[in-house]
């Protein structure tokens, strides 16, 4: 391979990266900052990168540089909504925007449809009424580096989610602007991001869909703010799709193009990517998936799931000193109706106080009393239980693309004699 | 390939930073997209009118250890990610690594040689396996 060959490889005239300079992190540092951010008392929580701070981000934990993919520390998790600036980075390929300009971007809503709708930022700000939903985005694979047997893929700890309030444009108005016409099956969505992979390939374009019958679309906006202030760059500025319940897969950034199709959306990332076993909780063995036993559907919504965000095992807490249980609950098939705690690793269990009700896509808070009574190593475990009745178990999911983990969290705690 | 033309290869890869891309039909209103510096700017970037730019993204790439294999690994992978995807991997088993390097090749259309792919699989194995 020569020189040429080599630049058109990378495609778009020989731009290049950086492979033997590496940025230097100071180890100590680094151990500091995770310290501080994480609690160095469970640091399986969050998965094992350095701590990098990124343009309109606060020093959050890197799984991958290029592309970009950012992990939230545990602690951001305390409140009902996440920080724009700490919320978690996923993208899919290298070309995704350092700059936009609004002045030549548009929201393209075309395909099957009676009038193609090219819309600016002021347009879709100012021509439509305002909407706001408080919704949880996480991504398929968190938590995907609790799976045995291990699977490849990005080795989330448990911080690919955040929770914040998405203020943009009702899917349904822009449809209807637009005018579906008859003989629609999907809804395409595609971003600015662009991969260095040949045209035709997942490895070039990024592109999702939903079905035009699922009821989801009733509730899909496409936002312009997140948390009452614009879309930092990295989370998909200027506007982006919000699906609530579902993976953050279908929440397309720097979302584009909506293209109404009169077929099902066969591309990759629809054909290949992001699917699950069709089995209750998506689980299967490596041993059905060798022997090619299994049926895979793409993925949807997100089982329900519940954290302790604190004590984080940080600290050994006294014997008989007060103290509160903390954390957060979640589910994509409904609003959390219960929440229960255990100070025995999950044999006996206690409700918690729910705190505030943000609606039912939002991360619920909620804290428990405590006061330790014996010195000693002790296994704080919750469980939520969500709107359809399904409550989180004690058993591990295993699917080959990571996905849908929500086993019950534990957090080991140690208390110490106070006289 | 000989291992002088991937030196070659590599060179022509590795360069301080990514500079702004420009596609035959850019995306509508990217200005510029996967900048990436080892060390971005200080100062903030300058604005102007109706553009938002946050500046290069921070490389982060971790270097991978010596062996047969090495160059044409971070040759090959890095033309459409950084080799922390590899680095961020648990030991996986040698079936695994050879089906990565093929889906690359096979479903994301990575060009890379018969041979090559074999010396990137047996140095993916030898140094991220699972024993």
């Amino acid at each position: 391979m020569d020189r040429r060959t080599a630049l058109r490889l990378l495609g778009w005239g020989g731009a290049g990266v950086a492979l033997g300079d590496v940025a230097s992190v100071e180890p100590a540092l680094a151990r500091a900052l995770r310290s501080a951010a994480q609690g160095a008392g469970d640091p399986a929580w969050n998965s094992g990168g350095p701590l990098v701070a990124y343009p309109e981000k606060l020093p959050l934990i890197v799984l991958t540089d290029r592309p970009v993919q950012l992990e939230t520390p545990r602690r951001y998790f305390r409140d009902a909504f996440t920080d724009n600036a700490a919320f978690f980075v996923r993208w899919h390929l290298d070309l995704h925007p350092n700059a936009v300009d609004l002045s030549a971007w548009r929201l393209r809503v075309e395909g099957n449809v009676g009038r193609t709708l090219s819309l600016s930022f002021d347009d879709l700000v100012n021509r439509f009424s305002p909407v706001s939903v408080a919704a949880v985005n996480q991504c398929s694979g968190n938590s995907r580096s609790r799976f045995t047997p291990r699977v490849a893929g990005g080795q989330w700890g448990h911080g690919a989610m955040g929770s914040a309030t998405w203020t943009g444009v009702r899917l349904r108005e822009l449809l209807e602007a637009a005018g579906v016409r008859p003989g629609s099956v999907d809804l395409q969505f595609e971003g600015l991001d662009r991969g260095r992979g040949p045209a035709g390939r997942g490895s070039h374009r990024y592109l999702k869909a939903l079905r035009l019958d699922d009821p989801v679309l009733d509730d899909g906006l496409v936002a312009y703010a997140m948390n009452g202030q614009q879309l930092p760059m990295l989370n998909g500025f200027p506007a982006r799709l919000v699906v609530p319940g579902y993976f953050a897969t279908y929440w397309m950034k720097s979302l584009t193009w909506i293209r109404v199709l009169p077929q099902p959306d066969e591309n990759f990332w629809m054909q290949s990517g992001y699917r699950v076993p069709d089995t209750p909780g998506g689980g299967t063995t490596p041993d059905n998936v060798r022997a090619g036993r299994v049926t895979m559907v793409p993925i949807t919504r997100m089982p329900v799931r519940s954290f302790i965000v604190s004590p984080d095992g940080t600290s050994r807490v006294p014997a008989g000193l007060p103290t509160t249980v903390r954390g957060i609950g979640f589910s994509g098939n409904g609003a959390i109706t219960r929440v229960e705690w255990s100070e025995d690793g999950g044999r006996s269990w206690r409700d918690v106080r729910l705190g505030a009700d943000h609606g039912p896509h939002a991360f619920r808070t909620w804290e428990a009393a405590w006061t330790p009574r014996v010195p000693g190593e002790v296994s704080l475990a919750v469980r939520a239980t969500d709107a359809r009745g399904d409550v989180q178990r004690d058993a591990p999911v295993w699917n080959p693309g990571g996905y849908l983990w929500n086993r019950i969290e534990r957090q080991v705690v140690t208390v110490g004699r106070s006289a | 390939m000989s291992s002088a033309r991937l030196a070659a290869a590599l060179a022509a890869l590795v360069v301080g930073h990514t500079p702004a891309v420009q596609e035959a039909t850019p995306p509508l209103g990217v200005v510029r997209a996967g900048e990436y510096r080892v060390r971005p700017p200080e100062t903030p970037v300058v604005v102007a009118g109706a553009v938002y730019d946050v500046g290069a993204f921070p490389l982060n790439t971790p270097e991978l250890p010596a062996g047969d294999g090495r160059d044409a690994t971070v040759a090959m992978c890095s033309v459409c990610h950084s080799v922390r995807y590899i680095t961020m991997q648990p030991p996986l088993p040698p079936a695994t690594w050879a089906a990565t390097v093929r889906k690359m090749i096979d479903v994301h259309g990575a060009t890379i040689p018969q041979d090559v792919a074999g010396r990137i699989t047996g140095y993916l194995q030898t140094h991220y396996g699972a024993r």
